[in-house]
Order: C-alpha cells, then structure tokens, then sequence
C-alpha cells in the first residue's frame, strides 16, 4: 500500500460526505454528512504521518485526537441546535427553515 | 499481502458505508450504516498502526456519536422517511456536480507518485502520546479542556425548552 492509496481513499470518502451535505435536506442527514469529511480529514493525517520522514514526532496522532474531540463537540452541539429547531419550526427540513424571525 | 487484501475490503466497507449513510431514505438505517463506515475507517487506522486513534475512534465515534445521532433523530420527525417526500434538496444535480468536482480537483493535486512510498517502521506506544500530550501539548490539551466544557453547557442550554410567556411583551 501506497500513500496515494489512502489519498485518494480520503479524497473519495469527503467527496462522498460533501455530496451528502449538498443533497440532503434533512438537517441530521447534513450533520453526519459533515462527520465523514471530517473522517476523511482524519484518515489523512493517519496516512501522512505513516508515511512522513520522522513519524516519532507523532504529529498526526496528536492533531487526529484533537480533531476527533472538536468533532465530538461540534456533534453535540449540532444536535442540541437541531433539537432546538425542531421545537421552534416542527421540522428538520433545511428547505422550509428558511427565515431568521418568528412568524 | 494480507496487507493489500484487508486495505481493499476495509476502504471497499468504508466507502460503502458512507454511500448508504449518505442516501438511505430511512435514517436509522442510515445511521447504522455511518457506524459502519466509522468501524471501516477504524480498522484502516488499524493498518496505519495507528492502534490508540483506532480505539478512540471506537469510543467516540461508534460509541458516543453513534447514539447521540439515533437520539436526535428519535426526537424529531418522521423517522422512517417513507412519506414520499423529496429527500433531496433543490437544486442537488448542482450539488453532485459540485462534489464530483471538489473530487477530480482533489486526485489532481495528488503528491508525485515517487514522494514517500515507504511506510516508517516505528511503533507508537500510547505511553508515548501521552508523554507528548504533557509536554509539547499541554496548553492545547488544556484548551481543548475549555472547548469541551463550553460545548456540553452550550448543548444543554441549546436544547433546554425555552418557555417564554407569548402574552406579556418583554421589552428585549
């Protein structure tokens, strides 16, 4: 196995995940979409750092454990604004959430 | 050998996870299917000998993330999707398009072939992650820390029912 191997596995991984945030409607769906370009962003790391020159500095497992904590965060957060949307509009359309002011 | 067969049918999960997560109507289906795309990319961080993040990425991901989004999607609507609404956004052909672009722009800017093929033979041990964590690191970890906090109150007043009384006007 290569470096680009993995490159390209990432690649087609955000591809995949960026299609999902553009296609989707459902907010949750768009929220997990998300989570896999971040995945993809961490198999990168992984795979650059394997294949660097001096993998004993351990760059790439330290900024993944960040990444992953900040995504963790970010999930919640995420979730906690889709519930607190849902109750305000009865909805996770992202079409028909489309004003900022209460009706 | 062993190496090649298992990157093939790991990537081959992973992507095929991600796909069905991504398109699956029903979202409990879908959610379970991104559980598997997260324990595809474990075991590939596997096969980098990445063995602490693969772990961590169990814990969070298949663990926390995994029930946290079957939750939120429990607590909102129409679950089963299968009311014959669109499940596609306006204008998602330009959406494809966008992404298949991001794609080829991506392989395009690939590293020359000949840059690092060797993989380095070393192996972290997880003692060795936690010395950095303590010593270059520490403020980050700190900080992160800080994130962490904020973001769990930030969550719990985000989704705590507002109950504002709708008859007497608050000047705001």
């Amino acid at each position: 196995m290569t470096l680009h191997h993995y490159l390209i596995l990432a690649a087609v991984l955000f591809c995949v995940g960026l299609m999902g945030a553009f296609t989707r409607r459902n907010a949750i769906v768009v929220l997990f979409s998300v989570e896999i370009m971040l995945n993809a962003a961490n198999l990168n790391f992984i795979a650059f750092w394997r294949y660097s020159e001096n993998p004993e500095l351990l760059h790439g497992p330290m900024f993944t454990l960040f990444a992953i904590a900040v995504a963790a965060a970010e999930v919640a957060v995420g979730l906690a604004l889709v519930i607190a949307v849902y109750r305000h509009f009865k909805t996770v359309d992202l079409e028909s959430m489309d004003t900022l002011r209460e009706e | 050998m062993n190496e090649v067969i298992a990157f093939w049918i790991l990537s081959a999960v992973a992507v095929l996870g991600a796909l069905v997560a991504v398109r699956k109507r029903n979202l409990i289906h879908g959610v379970f299917a991104l559980l598997v795309f997260f324990a595809g990319l474990s075991g590939l961080f596997l096969l980098l000998l990445a063995e602490f993040i693969a772990a961590v990425q169990v814990l969070v991901y298949i663990g926390a993330v995994g029930v946290l989004l079957l939750f939120a999607i429990m607590l909102t609507e129409r679950v089963a999707g299968d009311d014959g609404r669109r499940m596609t956004s306006r204008g998602w052909f330009w959406g494809v398009v966008a992404a298949a672009a991001v794609l080829a722009m991506l392989i395009q800017q690939l590293p020359p072939p000949e840059a690092a093929q060797e993989m380095q033979e070393i192996n972290p041990s997880v003692e060795e992650l936690g010395k950095k964590l303590m010593n270059p690191y520490v403020v980050t970890l700190e900080v992160l820390a800080l994130l962490l906090t904020a973001a769990l109150i930030g969550a719990v007043t985000a989704a705590q029912s507002v109950r504002m009384p709708k008859e007497e006007d608050s000047p705001e």
